[in-house]
C-alpha cells in the first residue's frame, strides 16, 4: 500500500496548483451524477433498483467516513459502525419521541453525534495501531450493549418499533418512495461532495502527513491530536448520516445497527474498493450489495461466496478494485508514453 | 507506425464484459408480468445461529404448500414459494421483503424472522400495504400494543405471554403439592429472556404467593460455557429452578450442569425443553424436567399431529420444530381464508382472516382461532409435562386452560397501557 500511496503523492503535486479548479470539476461531476440518478425513477419503474440506491447511500456514506479515518490518516477503526448506529437512534428517538420536523432532527442528530464523538475520540486518538482498533471496537460494544440494556428508552433487541414518523417538509415526503429515493441521493452526493472537499483541504493533507509520518508532522508544528480528533468527529458525523438513510430506509433502528458486524462491513467495504482512490469505498459498496444482493438470491451459503471474493481481492489483488483499475491505467499510460 | 497490442484485456472483451454485467445486474429488477400462479414471498433466517428454526420453517411451509396445491391451490391458482435467507439482521430482512414482493411479484408475505426482524418485516407490509402473516416472532407487542396494529399484518405464532400464564399456574400446582418455596431463575439476557422470566415469576406468585426467587443468573445469549451460572445456582441452594434457556444454550446449559448433578437437587422447570431440536440433542436428558410444549408429535395426543409430525419426519428425515407447527398454520389459515373469500387479493383475505377459525392438527380442541381484534393466534395447543430420556419423551402434558389465559391476557394488556 505503502509504494502505491507514494505514487499517488507524486502524481497529486502538480494537482494543488490547480485546487480551485478541480474543486469546480467536483462540483460539476457532483451535479452531473445527482441529475442522472434524481432521473432514474422517470427511465424506470422499478422499486428495487430505487431501494438498492437508497442502501448504496447509507452504506456508502458510511464506508467513505470509514475512510477518511483509514484510508487518509491511517487510522483503523473497528468500531466506526457506533456512529452508524448512533445515527439511527438518534433520529428515530428524537422522530418519536419529540415528533420535531425532519430538518431539525437531522441537524440534532448530528449535534448529538458530535458531542459523542468528540468525547470517545479524545480517548481513542491518543492510542495507535492495534490499540486504537480495539478501544474503537471496545466503546462499539459498549453502546451495543447500551441500546441492549436500555430497553425502556430503545425498545432493547427489539428495536425502535412503530415506525419513524415522516411529517412533510418544504413539500418533500419522505413517505413517498420516490422523495425518499432523491432524499437520500443528494444526501449522498452532499455528503460526498463535503468528504472530498475535506481530503483535497490543506487540512487533508495533514491528515496524509500524519499517515505517513506522525513525527514529522507534529515537528512541523501541527497539532496531531487536535487533527487526528478532528478527523474522526468529522468522519462520525457523515457515519451518523448514512444510520439516519438506514432509519428511513427500514422506517426504525435495530441493535443490529451498532454492532461489531456493521463495522466489519465498513472495512471489507473498504477492501474490496480501495482506500487508496477517493471513490473507491463507494465503489466497494455497489460491489458488495450487488454481490450480496444476487447471491442471496441464489444460495444461503453467501458467507462461502462472500468469503471467496474476499480471498480474491486480499490474495490475488492485493488491493482493492479501484486502486487495481487506478493503477493499470496508469501503467498502460505510463507505457504508452514510453513508446 | 506499427501498433503492438498491450497484454491485458482487449477493448472488444471488455465491451462484452460489461455488456454481460449490465444483463445480469439488471435481469433481477425487470419486473415480470403477474403469472398464473401466485407467489409467496417468506424472509426467514436460513444462515447463522438459528438456520435449523429458518429451515424446519421452510421445510413446514413446503409440506402444507404441496397440499394445498394438489387440491387447486390457493382460489385456483398454484402457489410458487419463494423463500430468501435474512440473515437474521432486521435490514436485510427488510430489504428482502421489499425486494420479493416489488421485484419477485410475491402478492402475500410470511415473515418467518424472530425478534427485531419481525419488526422491520411489520415496517414493510405496512409501507407496501401487502398481507403479512408473522410466523415465527413471539415478542408479544408484535400484535398487543395498539401503536403496532394494521389491518394487513397478522400473527400465527404462540405467545411469551399464553406460555408464562399456563406456566406460571402449572408451578404453583406444583410448588404448593411439593412445597416448593425457595425458587432460582436463570434465562438469557435479553429482552426475551427478561421480560418470559419476569411473567413466569409474577404468575406462579400470583397462585402460589408464598413463592420467594432468592437467585437470579442472566447469562448472555450464545454463551458457551454455564459453570459460574450453575455453581451460583447451586450454592443458593433453590428448590426449583426456572428457565427459559432455548435451543443451542439450553442443551449445553443441561449437559453442563448434569456433571454437578443439578437436576436431582431441585425441580427445574424449562419452558423450551418440549421442542426435538433440544430434546433429540441433549447427551443425557434428565428425567423429571417440567417443560412446557413446543412442538412434540404426541400433545395434543390426536392422529392428526401424529401424522403430520410422521409426515414431516418420513419427508426430512428429523422431526419438526415449533417454528415448523406454526408455518404450516399460517399455510392452513391462507388456504381456508382464500376458499372463504374466493380470491387471493389481500385485502379480501385479511377481512376473512380477522376472527377465523380453522380446523388445525396443533390446535388444542383441534381448532385454531385469528383472533379478530388484535390479528393473534389463540387456541393452540399449549401445557406443560415431564420429560423422559427417550420417546415420546414427554409423555404426558397438562393441558393449559384458555379460559384463564384470556382473563389473564386481558389483564396483562391492560397493565401495560395497551387496551
Amino acid at each position: 500500500m505503502t509504494e502505491l500511496e507514494a505514487g499517488r503523492a507524486q502524481a497529486l503535486v502538480p494537482v494543488r496548483s490547480g485546487a480551485a479548479l478541480h474543486r469546480y470539476r467536483d462540483v460539476l461531476i457532483a451535479l452531473i451524477a445527482f441529475a442522472v440518478l434524481a432521473s432514474l425513477p422517470f427511465f424506470t419503474g422499478s422499486k428495487a433498483l430505487l431501494d438498492f440506491v437508497i442502501r448504496c447511500s447509507a452504506y456508502g456514506l458510511f464506508a467513505t467516513s470509514l475512510n477518511l479515518l483509514v484510508g487518509y490518516t491511517g487510522l483503523t477503526s473497528f468500531g466506526h459502525g457506533m456512529f452508524f448506529g448512533l445515527g439511527a437512534y438518534s433520529f428515530g428517538l428524537i422522530m418519536q419521541k419529540l415528533g420535531l420536523s425532519i430538518p431539525v432532527a437531522f441537524v440534532a442528530t448530528l449535534a448529538v453525534t458530535a458531542v459523542i464523538a468528540a468525547v470517545i475520540g479524545a480517548i481513542c486518538v491518543r492510542l495507535k495501531d492495534i490499540y486504537f482498533a480495539f478501544v474503537t471496537l471496545a466503546f462499539q460494544m459498549l453502546i451495543h450493549s447500551t441500546i441492549l440494556s436500555w430497553a425502556s428508552f430503545t425498545g432493547g433487541d427489539q428495536g425502535l418499533r412503530g415506525g419513524i414518523p415522516r411529517p412533510e417538509f418544504l413539500g418533500i415526503n419522505l413517505a413517498n418512495h420516490v422523495h425518499l429515493y432523491i432524499a437520500s441521493c443528494a444526501l449522498l452526493i452532499l455528503g460526498l461532495l463535503a468528504m472530498r472537499q475535506i481530503a483535497q483541504s490543506p487540512f487533508g493533507y495533514t491528515l496524509r502527513m500524519i499517515r505517513d509520518n506522525a513525527a514529522r508532522a507534529s515537528f512541523l508544528g501541527i497539532d496531531v491530536w487536535r487533527a487526528k480528533l478532528t478527523v474522526f468527529v468529522l468522519a462520525a458525523l457523515f457515519a451518523a448520516m448514512g444510520g439516519m438513510v438506514m432509519a428511513l430506509f427500514v422506517s426504525g433502528a435495530y441493535p443490529e445497527f451498532a454492532y461489531w458486524t456493521i463495522s466489519g462491513e465498513g472495512i471489507f467495504i473498504n477492501m474490496l474498493g480501495g482506500v487508496s482512490t477517493f471513490l473507491g469505498p463507494m465503489v466497494g459498496t455497489v460491489l458488495l450489495l450487488l454481490l450480496n444482493d444476487t447471491v442471496t438470491r441464489f444460495t444461503e451459503y453467501h458467507g462461502i461466496v462472500l468469503g471467496v471474493v474476499i480471498l480474491f481481492f486480499a490474495l490475488g489483488l492485493r488491493k482493492g478494485l479501484l486502486d487495481f483499475v487506478a493503477e493499470w491505467f496508469s501503467q498502460r499510460r505510463d507505457a504508452g508514453e514510453g513508446r | 507506425m506499427t501498433r503492438t497490442r498491450t497484454p491485458g484485456i482487449s477493448r472488444r472483451s471488455t465491451l462484452a464484459l460489461m455488456g454481460a454485467g449490465a444483463m445480469s445486474v439488471a435481469a433481477p429488477w425487470v419486473a415480470r408480468a403477474q403469472a398464473k400462479t401466485v407467489k409467496i414471498g417468506m424472509p426467514t433466517i436460513l444462515s447463522g445461529r438459528v438456520a435449523q428454526l429458518g429451515t424446519s420453517s421452510r421445510n413446514a411451509v413446503m409440506l402444507e404448500v404441496d397440499k394445498v396445491n394438489a387440491a387447486g391451490g390457493l382460489a385456483g391458482r398454484q402457489i410458487e414459494m419463494v423463500v430468501r435467507d435474512s440473515k437474521g439482521q432486521p435490514q436485510e430482512a427488510a430489504r428482502v421483503a421489499r425486494e420479493l414482493v416489488n421485484t419477485d411479484g410475491c402478492e402475500l408475505l410470511l415473515d418467518g424472522e424472530a425478534s427485531s426482524g419481525s419488526f422491520a418485516v411489520h415496517e414493510v407490509a405496512r409501507d407496501l400495504g401487502v398481507l403479512c402473516i408473522h410466523t415465527c416472532s413471539e415478542a408479544s407487542s408484535l400484535t398487543a400494543d395498539p401503536k403496532q396494529h394494521i389491518p394487513n399484518a397478522f400473527r400465527c405464532v404462540r405467545q411469551g405471554i399464553h406460555d408464562s400464564i399456563v406456566g406460571g399456574s402449572y408451578a404453583a400446582a406444583i410448588s404448593k403439592a411439593k412445597g416448593l418455596k425457595k425458587w432460582a431463575t436463570c434465562s438469557p439476557d435479553y429482552a426475551y429472556g427478561r421480560d418470559t422470566t419476569g411473567e413466569f415469576t409474577l404468575y406462579l406468585k400470583r397462585f402460589a404467593p408464598d413463592v420467594e426467587v432468592i437467585s437470579e443468573s442472566w447469562p448472555k445469549l450464545f454463551q458457551p460455557d454455564y459453570t459460574e451460572v450453575v455453581t451460583k445456582i447451586l450454592q443458593a441452594k433453590p428448590q426449583a429452578l426456572y428457565s427459559c434457556l432455548w435451543g443451542g444454550d439450553l442443551t449445553s446449559y443441561i449437559d453442563q450442569a448434569n456433571i454437578y448433578a443439578m437436576f436431582t437437587q431441585m425441580e427445574v422447570f424449562a419452558v423450551n425443553m418440549a421442542d426435538y431440536t433440544a430434546l433429540t440433542v441433549v447427551k443425557n436428558l434428565p428425567k423429571g424436567i417440567h417443560s412446557g410444549n413446543r412442538y412434540i408429535k404426541t400433545y395434543p395426543s390426536t392422529p392428526e399431529n401424529a401424522a403430520w409430525g410422521d409426515a414431516y419426519k418420513a419427508k426430512y428425515n428429523e422431526y419438526p420444530t415449533n417454528w415448523s407447527w406454526q408455518n404450516a398454520t399460517a399455510v392452513m389459515f391462507l388456504a381456508e381464508a382464500a376458499k372463504k373469500a374466493n380470491s387471493t387479493d389481500g385485502k379480501k383475505l385479511a377481512e376473512v382472516l380477522a376472527g377465523l377459525t380453522i380446523k388445525c392438527p396443533f390446535g388444542a380442541d383441534g381448532t385454531v382461532t385469528m383472533r379478530g381484534d388484535d390479528h393473534t393466534l389463540v387456541g393452540y395447543a399449549i401445557g406443560w409435562g415431564t420429560t423422559i430420556p427417550q420417546e415420546p419423551y414427554v409423555p404426558e402434558v397438562k393441558a393449559g386452560d384458555w379460559k384463564t389465559i384470556f382473563e389473564l391476557e386481558a389483564e396483562w394488556k391492560k397493565s401495560k397501557g395497551y387496551t
